[in-house]
C-alpha cells in the first residue's frame, strides 16, 4: 500500500479512502465505499462500471462540486475544497447554453482568465479550430448535431488549459460512428495538450482504447474492483487479440461475461442488470 | 457584460439571402394575418347584418356605422383622445410599478428557497383573491383619487409578473447552475449568462399576463370611481343608453391591448433570437 500521507511527486491527484452517502428516501445509502486511486500527471485514466457504481459521483467530487464526503482528494498534496480552473469537465449532455452561439459558449469559460479581450478572442478562435468547427463559430447550439455540440463542450472545457480534464461519459449520447471519430479526436487533443484526463464511461472498448489505465468499478457501494494497465499493443487495434482478451477480462470483472479465470476461481459473478 | 446573447450577429447557417428571407417572412406574416382576421371579419359581417335587419334593437346593439361615427367625432372633438390618454397613462404607470416590482420580488423568491418557503403559500393565497375584490378595501384606505387607480392596476400587474418570474428563476435547469459553478462564474456572471436568459420566457409570459390584468383593473377602477378615462366613458355611455360610446371605448381598449401585446412579443423575439434561428 502506498503511503497516502506522503504525496509522491509523480502523483498529481490522490484519492484516499473516499466514501460518500446519499440520502435515498430519507435513509443514507452508500454510493462510494472507500475509493483509493492515484493519477499521475499526463496520464489518461478510464473508469468503467455499470450505472449506479458511483463513477460520475467520483468525478463530481474531484471537480469540487460536492465536498460532502469522507476521505481525502488531494491535488499536489492540497485538499480539493471546491471547483477550480485547473479542473474542467465535459458532461454527457453537452450543456451548451442555448442562448449563446458557439463562440460565446466557449468564451464563458474564459471569464476568469487573465487574458486581455483580444487574446481571449484569439484563444476562442484557436479552440474553435482545434475542434474543427470554424464554419459553425457563430451558430446556435440548436443548429448543431450532437457530435458538434459535444466538440464545443470539449473546447469550452479546454479553454483555460486545465491540468485535469474530467470526462463524464462525454460520448455516451452519440451515435456509434461519431463516437469512434470523437474518440480519436479526444486522444489527439489530450495528448497534444499534455492534459491529465479522467474518463468515466460504460463502454469498455472506449475505456481500453483511450486509457493508459482502466479502473473497473463495481456497485453497492461503489468501489474499485481492479486497476488494469493498458499496453500500447492492447489499445491501438480494437480487433487485435490482445484488445479482445483485455476487454473480456474487464467484462468479466464487471460481471457481464464469465471468464475461465472466474469460473475456475469459483466466484460466480452475477450478471449486472 | 453579456456574451452577446442579445447582440450576437446572425448565424451564417440560417440559409438564403436576406431578401429571400425577408420575402419568406412577409409571406408567413400575410398568411397568419389572413388567418387571424377571418374570425373578426365574420363577426363584423354578422354585426352588420344584425343592424341592417334590426335583429337586435338599435339601442342595445348600435350599427357599426354609428360606432364608427362616434369614434370619429370623439377623436375630432378630443374627448375620446383625452380619455384614452388618461387611461393609457394610468395603465402605464400602474403596470410599470407593479410589473417591475413583481419581476424583482418574483426573481428573488425564485432564487431563494428559504424566502420561498416563507412567502410562497401566502402569495398563492393572495393570488386567489381577484384584484377587483381589493377595491373596497383600497377605496377606504386611499379614497377614490388617482392613487387608488394606480395602486389597483399595479397590484393587478404585480401578481402574474411575480409568480411567473418566480417560476422562471426557480426552474433554471440544475445542469446549467452546475455548469456555472464548474466554470466558477461569480454571481453577476451567473445571473447574466445563465439565470436571466433561462428565466426570460417565463418572465415575458408574466408581463403579458400582467398587462392584461392591468387593463382589466383600469376599466374596473374607472367604471366605479372615476370622472375621466375610457372606463368612465363606458359607465357614462351605459347610463345614457349610448351604447355606441361603450362600444367605441371597448374597441379602443382592445386595439391598445393588442398593440401592447405585439410590442411585448417583438421585444421577446428580439431577445430570444437564438430560438427562432436555431429552429430553422
Amino acid at each position: 500500500m502506498i503511503d497516502s500521507l506522503a504525496p509522491s511527486a509523480t502523483n498529481a491527484l490522490e484519492i484516499s479512502r473516499v466514501s460518500k452517502r446519499f440520502l435515498v428516501a430519507g435513509r443514507p445509502s452508500p454510493v462510494l465505499g472507500g475509493i483509493d486511486l492515484r493519477v499521475r500527471d499526463g496520464e489518461f485514466v478510464s473508469i468503467v462500471g455499470a450505472s449506479g457504481c458511483g463513477k460520475s459521483t467520483l468525478l463530481r467530487l474531484i471537480l469540487g462540486l460536492d465536498t460532502d464526503y469522507d476521505g481525502d482528494i488531494r491535488i499536489d498534496g492540497a485538499q480539493v475544497a471546491g471547483p477550480g480552473l485547473d479542473r474542467a469537465i465535459v458532461f454527457q449532455d453537452h450543456r451548451l447554453l442555448p442562448w449563446l452561439n458557439v463562440r460565446s459558449n466557449i468564451a464563458v469559460a474564459l471569464r476568469h482568465s487573465a487574458l486581455g479581450k483580444g487574446e481571449k478572442a484569439g484563444r476562442v478562435d484557436e479552440l474553435v479550430k482545434l475542434v474543427g468547427l470554424e464554419r459553425f463559430a457563430e451558430a446556435w447550439p440548436a443548429q448543431l448535431s450532437g457530435g458538434m455540440a459535444q466538440r464545443v463542450a470539449i473546447a469550452r472545457a479546454l479553454a483555460n488549459r486545465p491540468r485535469f480534464l474530467l470526462l463524464d461519459e462525454p460520448l455516451g449520447a452519440l451515435d456509434a460512428l461519431t463516437r469512434l471519430r470523437l474518440q480519436n479526436e479526444l486522444l489527439r487533443i489530450v495528448r497534444q495538450g499534455g492534459t491529465t484526463a479522467i474518463l468515466v464511461t460504460h463502454d469498455v472498448d472506449e475505456a481500453i482504447y483511450l486509457g493508459d489505465r482502466v479502473v473497473v468499478m463495481r456497485p453497492d457501494p461503489g468501489r474499485i474492483a481492479a486497476v488494469i494497465a493498458v499496453s500500447g499493443a492492447e489499445s491501438h487495434d480494437r480487433s487485435a487479440p490482445e484488445f479482445i482478451r483485455l476487454r473480456d477480462r474487464i467484462l468479466a470483472l464487471l460481471g457481464v461475461v464469465r471468464s475461465e479465470a472466474d469460473a475456475s476461481a469459483g466466484h460466480g459473478l452475477a450478471p449486472v442488470a | 457584460m453579456s456574451f452577446g446573447w442579445t447582440l450576437a450577429p446572425p448565424a451564417p447557417v440560417a440559409g438564403g439571402t436576406a431578401i429571400a428571407a425577408g420575402l419568406r417572412q412577409l409571406r408567413t406574416f400575410a398568411a397568419s394575418a389572413g388567418l387571424a382576421l377571418a374570425v373578426p371579419l365574420l363577426l363584423a359581417a354578422l354585426w352588420i347584418f344584425c343592424a341592417r335587419y334590426s335583429w337586435i334593437p338599435d339601442q342595445i346593439l348600435p350599427a357599426p356605422a354609428a360606432v364608427w361615427q362616434t369614434l370619429r367625432e370623439g377623436c375630432a372633438d378630443g374627448s375620446l383622445r383625452d380619455a384614452t390618454l388618461i387611461s393609457l397613462q394610468r395603465v402605464l404607470a400602474g403596470f410599470g410599478i407593479g410589473a417591475g416590482a413583481g419581476v424583482l420580488v418574483g426573481g428573488l423568491l425564485g432564487a431563494s428557497r428559504t424566502l420561498r418557503s416563507y412567502i410562497e403559500p401566502f402569495f398563492l393565497a393572495f393570488n386567489q383573491v381577484p384584484h377587483i375584490a381589493w377595491m373596497p378595501v383600497l377605496m377606504v384606505l386611499f379614497g377614490i383619487g388617482e392613487a387608488l387607480k394606480i395602486i389597483l392596476i399595479a397590484w393587478a400587474a404585480f401578481m402574474p409578473a411575480a409568480l411567473y418570474a418566480l417560476q422562471g428563476v426557480r426552474d433554471v435547469p440544475e445542469g446549467f447552475r452546475e455548469l456555472g459553478r464548474a466554470l466558477m462564474l461569480d454571481r453577476r456572471a451567473t445571473f447574466c449568462t445563465i439565470i436571466l436568459p433561462s428565466a426570460l420566457p417565463s418572465i415575458f409570459t408574466g408581463l403579458r399576463e400582467g398587462l392584461a390584468h392591468a387593463w382589466q383593473a383600469l376599466v374596473a377602477a374607472e367604471l366605479l370611481a372615476s370622472f375621466e378615462g375610457l372606463g368612465y366613458l363606458m359607465a357614462y355611455g351605459r347610463q345614457l343608453f349610448q351604447l355606441d360610446v361603450v362600444l367605441a371605448a371597448m374597441a379602443i381598449i382592445a386595439l391598445i391591448g393588442v398593440a401592447f401585446h405585439v410590442l411585448l412579443s417583438m421585444a421577446e423575439t428580439r431577445l430570444r433570437r437564438w430560438r427562432l434561428e436555431g429552429a430553422q
